[in-house]
């Protein structure tokens, strides 16, 4: 006969204990999994844009990025960013180069769509449309947010990739052509993929399309 | 497992980290001084060693606080003789400041850049010739944004007929800043070296020491046709 041995009161607190342990990390592994599960989603409908014209809007992994361009500061510039939107030139394209909780740049139409990204010579693609003058504002104040123009180390040779501050840098004042400001979703881009080790992304985050506002209605 | 382990340090301390001045400057492990100077430069400072250009080939250290703070006042001092609209034309805009800086194992004031608009200074440089070699530094960037006004061809026709420059500034040992007591032509013996040096001497001697250059073109027919020559010069920028 086998004699039944009971758990003491120890035992059945410890053995709670631990399937308590193992239901929080199951449900922590699938929380920290989805990066985007604490970022406000955007809901075009609700919002009142005073002004469609200069709004686009930006679909990344966790959600809309609501952006205004600022063709007063940037005219040619920000024609030029308004064609490869509605054209959906942008479409798909790689954030290659993320520093952390600074900086995301995209928009190499050559080397940098997700579809095929070429690590080698992403960063150096050209649009085929020729490089633009710099659209310097001494007045305009980089915040977290702006958007600017990806220039070589000299001025006048700006071509169509951006970058998005995700913090302040007083330091880009004067410094690069800025052609709009996020005005919503900002959250959204801080979720995009970064390496602690280098600037350079691999396999990086993507925005899968960018739109003028107009073109969802 | 020793090895791995100390790969993986070795991998761990060779990346740089990137940030925003590295962005814009192509410059690792810079932080910002001073960013609000009357006439637009943008004062950056190091946090910590770095290392830049060709093979690495150029270095500077990090300063302590008091020296940094310290010299810093003198650069300025010597910065603010130039206003916001004679910078850009010489398309000055960042300096960085820094000690014991190198370029291919020789020990230099400073390093302008023309294209990243940027002057790194050594600034534990030797007291003595500090001031004057800011505006040196300053010169080469003047004569990068105005080459044709700043003629070498015409320059060298300033000297006597049998002197010749060396074919470069560092393939010499004339490196010499102290100023000649019989100058006969050159004010240092560095102004021996080439051409854009011998402009830079004479420059950095009038904005700095103006007096005895004045006394010095008196005796000396060639300093006199040199001096004449970078201040009728720089006239023209500022009229350009």
């Amino acid at each position: 006969m086998i004699k039944k041995i009971q758990a003491s009161t120890g035992e059945k607190i410890l053995l709670i204990f631990l399937i308590l342990l193992a239901i929080i990390s199951f449900l922590f592994y699938f929380t920290i999994k989805n990066k985007c599960l604490f970022v406000e989603k955007v809901d075009l409908q609700k919002i009142n844009f005073p002004n469609t014209e200069n709004i686009v809007v930006m679909n990344v992994e966790c959600g809309k990025v609501i952006i205004e361009l600022l063709p007063n500061l940037s005219p040619n510039s920000v024609e030029r960013f308004k064609f490869f939107i509605s054209n959906g030139y942008y479409d798909g394209s790689a954030f290659y180069r993320v520093i952390k909780d600074t900086l995301i740049q995209a928009g190499d139409l050559e080397y940098g769509n997700i579809e095929n990204i070429d690590y080698y010579r992403v960063g150096s693609g050209k649009s085929n449309l020729g490089l633009i003058n710099s659209e310097i504002n001494n007045e305009f104040e980089f915040k977290a947010g702006s958007i600017g123009l990806v220039r070589d180390d000299v001025f006048n040779t700006e071509d169509s990739e951006f970058f998005i501050l995700l913090k302040d840098v007083p330091l880009f004042k004067g410094e690069y052509t800025p052609i709009g400001k996020v005005i919503y979703g900002l959250d959204a881009l801080a979720k995009i993929k970064s390496s602690d080790k280098t600037e350079y992304v691999l396999r990086p985050d993507y925005l899968s399309d960018f739109k003028l506002l107009k073109q969802y209605n | 497992m020793r090895i791995l382990f100390i790969l993986l340090l070795v991998l761990q301390f060779n990346f740089v980290k990137a940030d925003e001045i590295n962005y814009l400057l192509k410059i690792p492990n810079l932080e910002t001084y001073n960013l609000k100077s009357k006439n637009g430069l943008k004062y950056l400072t190091t946090k910590k060693n770095f290392q830049i250009g060709a093979k690495n080939n150029i270095s500077c250290e990090k300063l302590d606080k008091e020296n940094l703070d310290n010299r810093y006042l003198l650069v300025k001092k010597n910065l603010d003789l130039y206003n916001k609209e004679f910078l850009n034309k010489i398309n000055l805009r960042f300096i960085v400041l820094c000690q014991n800086l190198f370029i291919s194992e020789i020990n230099t004031a400073g390093i302008p850049d023309y294209k990243k608009r940027t002057l790194i200074l050594d600034l534990m440089f030797n007291e003595k010739y500090f001031e004057r070699v800011i505006h040196h530094e300053v010169f080469h960037l003047i004569q990068d944004s105005f080459p044709k006004i700043f003629n070498e061809e015409v320059w060298s026709n300033f000297n006597k007929k049998k002197f010749k420059y060396a074919e470069c500034s560092t393939c010499t040992d004339k490196l010499g800043l102290d100023i000649y007591n019989n100058t006969n032509g050159f004010l240092t013996e560095y102004s021996k070296t080439i051409p854009s040096e011998d402009m830079a001497e004479v420059y950095s001697f009038i904005v700095t020491d103006k007096e005895n250059i004045d006394q010095i073109k008196k005796i000396d027919p060639i300093i006199f046709n040199k001096v004449e020559f970078i201040n009728s010069k720089i006239k023209e920028i500022n009229n350009f």
